[in-house]
């Protein structure tokens, strides 16, 4: 990010709008750029200028504008009252012709109706929008329902199923930064244990974000990848005891497939990896192997 | 003349509610009007103050404020949002802005999306000086400054600035995304600070 670039973020920092990994990665670059520093001085003046002023910059109504709208609005809400008349001809008649006053009841015989025609659209695109989201789920629970065997290993499943509800929901991930350095911290505090995260920018799978998810039994991180169009879920966690997962993993990545839905599941340095995507198996193998690499250099045992 | 659009407003009104049957349940009526008056009218000042800020004059801003608080009523059944605040202003600011495209359309038509002003060279090698011009500004100056600024730039700051209103309620009400409401502000304070530099340093210090 450049320096005028952050311009927006300083405005909403000093907001206290910006969310908490801008404002730590702006605080940073802060403490190193003399210009932005500088800037941010600047603004945090016109702020303070324009707070002690807000109350003479701030319009009310006067007391007689307060007044006008006041009556304007009792004048057009008196056809309600139980004794207004009911025929709307009689209030039109009695109109006066000097109202040329603000407010003037041109409409006060009509009494307000109770639906409106936007009002009855609104609801049926309101209704129209639940459906299809609630088919959407329903077609999508049947879709994965129907397309895993029977016999489908349980954490794979839970994986697939985390993979697609992330897509699903629209909750891809929680910190969104191909930082890696952004993306690792964050976790830090949210699981008992530090993943690693690695950036496969340069292989062509740049890191997108994460997130908590909860697979087997448990809270995970869930480290998002693009691939081309597709994304890629690596879902990591601490290894443990075959009985929890049913076999123990092994140290290769090995790839599996549900309709449509490639995995790949391994161990490497005592930690469990699944990776869950769409895109084509033999590049999600190829994910595979480079995040392996990177992982074993990492920690050579 | 202001009466004449405000009678207008009326007349419009009236036409697109004719009763289309006969009217009945009065005393929903008077329970909607009841819940109008104690929900919405509470927000009539915050609402004045919008409309002053976007049609720059008392009695339009007075004008708009009737009409969009009867076109509140009218469609007081579709609200069911949390804040009527938010809601209300939202009819305002459309209100006002249609004064405005009939008004002054000119002021809409000025492109304000492409980078203004960048802070000036200078003031980024003596930053001190320029914090120090901006924290004097009197509010005659700011009150030009943001009358200087292009009308939706004006919209989001009087709502940010003198309203403490949130970038959510803010995006909510001008029908926009945050992140727009994050662009708008940071451009309208851009060009607040270059205004202010460049009179304040004609003006004299107090």
């Amino acid at each position: 990010m450049t320096c005028p670039e952050r311009q927006e973020q300083m405005s909403a920092y000093l907001d206290e709008e910006l969310d908490l990994t801008s404002a730590l990665e702006l605080e940073r670059h802060l403490e190193g750029c003399a210009a932005c520093a500088g800037q941010l001085a600047a603004q945090r003046a016109l702020r303070g200028a324009i707070a002690a002023a807000a109350s003479d910059l701030r319009f009310r109504p006067s007391a007689g504008q307060s007044r006008r709208l006041h009556a304007a609005w009792r004048r057009a809400a008196a056809p309600l009252a139980p004794t207004a008349p009911t025929s709307p001809a009689a209030p039109l008649a009695s109109t006066s012709p000097a109202a040329s006053a603000p407010g003037r009841p041109g409409t006060a015989g009509q009494p307000w109706p109770r639906r409106h025609w936007s009002q009855g659209r609104g609801w049926q695109r309101q209704w129209g929008l639940q459906a299809a989201a609630l088919l959407a789920v329903a077609l999508a629970s049947w879709a994965l329902g129907r397309s895993w065997p029977a016999a489908a290993p349980p954490v794979s499943e839970e994986v697939v199923a985390s993979h697609v509800r992330s897509l699903l929901a629209g909750h891809l991930q929680d910190v969104a930064s191909s930082d890696r350095h952004v993306v690792k911290p964050w976790f830090s505090g949210k699981l008992d244990y530090a993943p690693a995260v690695v950036d496969l920018a340069t292989a062509g799978f740049p890191l997108r974000g994460g997130r908590l998810d909860y697979v087997a039994h448990r809270p995970v991180a869930a480290l998002v990848y693009q691939a081309g169009n597709h994304l890629i879920n690596l879902f990591t966690w601490p290894a443990s005891p075959a009985s929890e997962t049913g076999m123990p993993l092994a140290a290769s990545p090995q790839a599996s497939t549900w309709r449509g839905f490639h995995l790949l599941s391994w161990s490497q340095g005592g930690m469990t990896y699944y990776a869950v995507s769409d895109v084509a198996a033999s590049r999600l193998r190829q994910f595979g192997a480079v995040l392996g690499e990177r992982l074993g250099r990492l920690d050579p045992h | 003349m202001p009466a004449n659009a405000l009678s207008e407003g009326w007349f419009a009104i009236a036409k697109s509610t004719m009763p289309t049957a006969a009217h009945d349940g009065r005393t929903h009526d008077r329970d909607r009007q009841r819940r109008f008056e104690a929900v919405v009218l509470p927000h009539l000042d915050v609402a004045y103050g919008l409309a002053r800020w976007l049609t720059r004059s008392d009695q339009h801003a007075e004008d708009v404020v009737q009409t969009a608080c009867l076109r509140a009523f009218q469609f007081f059944d579709s609200f069911q949002g949390a804040s009527a605040r938010a809601w209300l202003l939202a009819i305002v600011r459309n209100t006002s802005y249609s004064w405005i495209e009939k008004h002054r359309a000119e002021e809409l038509s000025t492109p304000f999306e492409e980078e203004v002003h960048t802070p000036a060279a200078g003031g980024v090698a003596t930053p001190e000086p320029e914090a120090e011009l901006l924290r004097r500004a009197d509010r005659e100056m700011l009150r030009a400054g943001f009358a200087a600024l292009p009308v939706p730039w004006r919209e989001v700051m009087v709502l940010r600035e003198l309203e403490g209103l949130s970038y959510k309620e803010i995006a909510a009400i001008g029908g926009i995304p945050i992140g727009t409401v994050m662009s708008r502000l940071a451009r309208a304070r851009r060009q607040l600070q270059s205004y202010l530099t460049r009179n304040g340093a004609r003006g004299t210090p107090s």
